[in-house]
């Protein structure tokens, strides 16, 4: 009898973790996605990352209730997870970058000559944002995420907030010298 | 100068903006189903299969009690000691006192063999006379102004040192 008690009770948890991970996902996946497809840039590979994101959240479903902020939680293991998918990836090719912009960005009103000159544009910019030293980089495209501060940049990263600052400082610097680099070279 | 600053001011601004553009795509249509569909069989797949009672688990508090952490530390120390205590009275015990015997060496074929000689010590009739030790200084100091005299003691005696 008191097996069958504790059987129940391990299934209603069980059922209560699996009803908390699937809010989890409707609540946060396309953020996650986002996070993601910035540093990938391949639909495919992005969704495959937020996908691991999960299952490793599964894994440790029973710690879900100790997380303090979920949603910095999630973004920074799917970070971790990114990363090491980047890091045993090959380097992206500008032409690639061109090609899937065009698809992914928004294009309204523009006509489609416009529309690859944007994405040509969008493109050289991301090639030079590769060129920059990775903790500089990082910051960098994290900050554009608008939904999240610069607390929680240091938090998804693991560093302090006042070096949050420095190295976006840094990254700002670096980025104008190669732009302006390229531009005289062009 | 100034129009120079605008400029890498205005690059870094657009290029902050591609960042903010693509960190604003919307996810793919059917995302969150496809992710919800995936964990649903992993989740099925893996149903808690090898994973620790609720009460072992780090965070059940057992190892923060310290009599637990201290008796699951005994246990340890008491299963290495007692495997090896096992294993040294399985192995057999070594064999003391054992005679190294030499195979008597025979002509090897094709090579010079003794024809039978026997080595015999060569045998004393006398005793034997050595010359005494003291010859040799005595030779130096009846020399003092040679070639080697004083000056030459001196270096023996320091030479040694020296080397």
């Amino acid at each position: 009898m008191q097996k069958t008690d504790k059987s129940l009770t391990d299934e209603a948890r069980r059922a209560e973790e699996e009803q908390a991970l699937a809010a989890l996902v409707s609540q946060y996946a396309p953020t996650l996605y986002r996070v993601a497809y910035s540093v990938l840039r391949n639909a495919a590979d992005a969704e495959d990352a937020v996908q691991e994101a999960f299952l490793r959240v599964l894994r440790h479903r029973e710690t879900l209730g100790e997380v303090r902020d979920q949603r910095v939680w999630l973004i920074r293991i799917v970070w971790n997870v990114v990363l090491d998918r980047k890091r045993r990836m090959k380097t992206r090719p500008e032409t690639d970058d061109v090609v899937e912009l065009a698809r992914v960005l928004p294009a309204e009103g523009l006509s489609a000559d416009e529309r690859v000159a944007a994405a040509q544009h969008h493109a050289h910019v991301l090639a030079c944002v590769e060129q920059l030293p990775a903790k500089e980089r990082q910051v960098m495209m994290l900050s554009a995420f608008e939904e999240l501060s610069s607390v929680e940049i240091a938090a998804v990263i693991g560093i302090t907030e006042s070096s949050v600052r420095s190295r976006l400082f840094r990254a700002r610097n670096l980025m104008a010298g190669l732009l302006d680099h390229v531009r005289s070279l062009r | 100068m100034n129009t120079g600053i605008r400029d890498q001011g205005s690059g870094v601004k657009a290029a902050e903006e591609t960042l903010r553009l693509i960190a604003r795509l919307h996810a793919p249509d059917g995302l969150e189903e496809r992710l919800q569909e995936s964990l649903q069989v992993a989740a099925l797949a893996a149903p808690g299969g090898l994973r620790w009672p609720a009460w072992l688990r780090p965070s059940g508090g057992w190892m923060r009690s310290a009599p637990l952490r201290a008796a699951a530390a005994t246990a340890i120390v008491a299963v290495v000691v007692g495997g090896g205590w096992i294993v040294s009275l399985r192995l057999p015990a070594a064999q003391t006192g054992m005679a190294v015997t030499a195979s008597p060496r025979g002509a090897s074929a094709g090579g010079f063999s003794s024809a039978g000689a026997m080595r015999t010590p060569q045998t004393l009739d006398r005793p034997l006379v050595t010359a005494p030790a003291e010859a040799a200084p005595a030779k130096l100091a009846a020399h003092p102004k040679g070639k080697n005299g004083a000056k030459g003691l001196r270096d023996l005696g320091t030479k040694g040192l020296r080397d």
